[in-house]
């Protein structure tokens, strides 16, 4: 996204806590002005294209599951002043293994799959409120997913607060190449609402919370003894807060959020990462994720006997042995390089290493029988301002 | 870049938490101090030239003295029907000197340059009242046509010009580009607008004071900082007396007349910008500055035509030092 200048200023002086009045805010409020964090509503000055190559790779003992290559164009212009317009285009190459159930199940099929993604969204800035409508579409062959979405914004007078609020539908079909279902279709609706608020020039607080509701085909058809519920409920409560601190001369944001749906996952997710601008052109942004979630209702865990396995215990209505459903903990470690040589041209490196453990689950054992899974997430990126 | 010279770094003053490097400069018509502080000497002499680039490239863009400058092409085309295409960041700023006009009344105006016309505070007289009417007829925002892209101002002679806002946002653009450098101790001082980029190495504020409106080299107040920016708009730098009265160079836009009920007024604000305007703002508004003053939630001194003092309520200043 477009750099966020303007933002909302508030406060603090001397750590002195005061309400400023509205030419103060507006003159702290000029583009770089106040060196610092948030957003405005406000239309981007500048068109921004960006190109970026990113790569994913996971590891179990014994098998690579699947990298991803996908190169992915990115543009965003300004249609006068009140409106801009941005849009993406990816395409994966996705090959590896097809994902298997249980770890230690080995003989999965060599997968190779094409996914071309597209989105465009347009937004109109008003004065102190943006409205933007938003389509993507993403297919496969056996995947084909579309989505519509609307969202607002508004500011409060001083520029402290900005509430927003957004409704999201997708539809996709599904016709996997196994023909286990044919024209299966799945529906979501989505609605989000959050705050954001400037506590101080240093400091941004923001709550989102989001709802949705899906009807359809959860099930994964490449999966033995895979039968989910045809509905699935989730809501997400996401808190953050970037700081500014004048002693390490970096952005501090970190990020706490609660997941929870109704097939009984219930995950906790906090997150740090530290901005931090090392000369007027080199940013260096290291990362550190924690996850740790509960497995879903039908989770089963992998049986000791070899009459059953690998299969459930019984018949039950729903089941899945996917280990994304399982319990488990996980760690990420990022490090992002940032080199901005012109005010028109821009570069990134960004690798993330990730790890999910069963013994890594919070307070508590994860689902056994599920091997360590290792990831490491790779991008690179080339932006152009004019 | 053409008339880019190097920074001197001149002084070295060993402080408690490490050097102090003190940068000097001329720029915009004023003297100019950068004090960097916890940073070694060839990288303070790299954000010396930082600020400098930054001070030059927006006093070439918004000089009146500069031929090429946009701000003379935009009063060169004045009442000429020609419009003038503006960049981003002087539109921004435009539209914050429109808001500015709005809420004093049109107090503030940056078309009352024009004023120095018939105003010679070089010359102990006053002008006569047809020059004033005449000039007067040149002041107008509200005439400016002004979209937020185009600019065109309807009649010959009129001018716009960014004193009180250009030299102050110079100010902050520094503070800012050094600050996301990375710089976290010091102080941009362009010709007495000043910002300070954060505590000194140690932890403790910044000395600075407020220059007494009628003692030269005297203080009126000395005020610790920590962060903030700091202005100050008074009737003492530019001023004549005829007959025994005093006229000041603070004008009023709406008459042509020199206002006299304030000696100074110093303000500090999270940016230079803010401070800035507002003292001139205040300035010009009566008795009432100090209200309104309070109204933008900054901190203030002001020394009214008697020397008396008014301060915000939880003012920092030191008023020890005050006559």
């Amino acid at each position: 996204m477009a750099p966020a200048w303007g933002e909302a200023v508030v406060a603090a002086t001397d750590h002195t806590r005061r309400t400023f009045g509205a030419l103060t805010l507006a003159a702290c409020a000029l583009p770089g002005v106040m060196p610092a964090v948030a957003m405005a509503e406000e239309a981007p000055e500048h068109s921004l294209v960006a190109v970026k190559m990113s790569g994913y790779q996971d590891k179990q003992p014994g098998l690579d599951r699947l990298s991803v290559k996908s190169p992915s164009f990115y543009l965003l212009t300004p249609l006068g002043r009140q409106w801009a317009v941005e849009g993406s285009l990816t395409h994966d190459d996705v090959s590896g293994a097809s994902p298997r159930y249980y770890t230690d199940v080995s003989g999965a099929s060599r997968m190779h799959d094409d996914r071309v993604a597209g989105d465009l969204r347009l937004t109109r800035y008003f004065e102190r409120q943006s409205l933007s409508i938003g389509l993507s579409h993403s297919g496969e062959h056996d995947y084909v997913s579309n989505a519509l979405s609307i969202t607002g914004t508004h500011a409060s007078e001083d520029n402290n607060t900005t509430w927003n609020a957004g409704i999201g539908l997708s539809r996709d079909r599904i016709n996997p190449v196994n023909e286990l279902v044919v024209n299966e279709r799945k529906r979501t609706v989505e609605w989000q609402v959050g705050v954001t608020h400037a506590l101080s020039p240093l400091d941004l607080v923001q709550g989102t919370l989001t709802w949705s509701v899906g009807k359809g085909y959860f099930s994964d058809p490449y999966k033995l003894f895979d039968e989910r519920p045809r509905e699935r409920n989730s809501g997400v409560l996401l808190l953050r807060w970037n700081h500014w601190s004048p002693a390490l001369a970096a952005a501090v944001r970190s990020s706490y959020r609660l997941y929870r749906d109704s097939f009984g996952v219930q995950a906790h997710t906090v997150e740090l990462n530290v901005e931090k601008p090392l000369n007027a052109q080199w940013t260096l942004t290291p990362s550190l994720r924690y996850h740790t979630q509960r497995a879903a209702d039908f989770y089963v865990d992998p049986v000791d006997n070899a009459n059953v396995y690998p299969g459930p215990n019984g018949t039950p209505t729903y089941v899945s042995t996917d280990q994304r459903l399982s319990a488990f903990g996980a760690l990420g470690l990022g490090m992002k390089l940032a080199w901005q040589w012109s005010p028109a041209w821009g570069a990134d490196m960004k690798l993330e290493r990730y790890e999910q453990r069963a013994d890594w689950r919070l307070g508590g054992q994860g689902s056994p029988g599920v091997d360590p899974l290792k990831a490491l997430q790779w991008q690179i990126g080339l932006s152009h301002k004019f | 870049m053409a008339n880019r010279s190097l920074a001197q770094v001149l002084t070295l003053r060993p402080g408690p938490g490490g050097p102090v490097w003190l940068i000097e400069f001329r720029a915009m018509g004023s003297p100019c101090r950068l004090h960097l502080a916890g940073v070694a000497l060839p990288r303070a002499q790299e954000l010396a030239e930082l600020a400098l680039a930054e001070v030059q490239r927006i006093e070439q863009a918004w000089s009146r003295y500069l031929d090429d400058s946009l701000v003379s092409r935009i009063n060169r085309a004045a009442g000429t029907g020609k419009v003038v295409a503006v960049d981003a960041e002087t539109a921004h700023l435009l539209d914050f000197a429109d808001q500015l006009w709005r809420a004093s009344e049109g107090r503030f105006d940056i078309t009352s340059g024009v004023l120095r016309r018939a105003w010679n505070f070089r010359q102990a007289s006053v002008p006569d009242a047809a020059r004033l009417a005449q000039v007067c007829g040149l002041i107008g925002w509200a005439d400016v046509a002004w979209n937020g892209e185009f600019i065109s101002l309807p009649r010959t002679g009129m001018e716009i010009d960014f004193g009180g806002l250009g030299k102050e946002y110079a100010v902050d653009r520094v503070a800012t580009l050094l600050i996301e450098a990375g710089q976290r101790s010091g102080v941009v001082n362009l010709g007495g607008d000043l910002r300070v980029l954060g505590p000194r190495p140690d932890g403790q504020a910044w000395q600075m004071a407020v220059a007494h409106p009628r003692q030269p080299g005297e203080n009126l107040v000395s005020w610790p900082l920590l962060e903030g920016a700091l202005a100050t708009s008074g009737d003492y730098e530019r001023c004549i007396e005829v007959a025994g009265r005093r006229y000041a160079h603070i004008l009023d836009p709406r008459t042509g007349w020199p206002v006299s009920d304030w000696q100074s007024i110093s303000v500090h604000a999270p940016a230079c910008l803010a401070a800035g305007a507002l003292c001139t703002v205040a300035m010009l508004s009566g008795p009432a500055a100090p209200d309104f003053l309070r109204e933008q939630g900054v901190d203030f001194v002001a020394c009214d035509a008697h020397g008396h003092l008014f301060t915000s309520e939880d003012t920092r200043c030191d008023l020890r030092a005050a006559c």
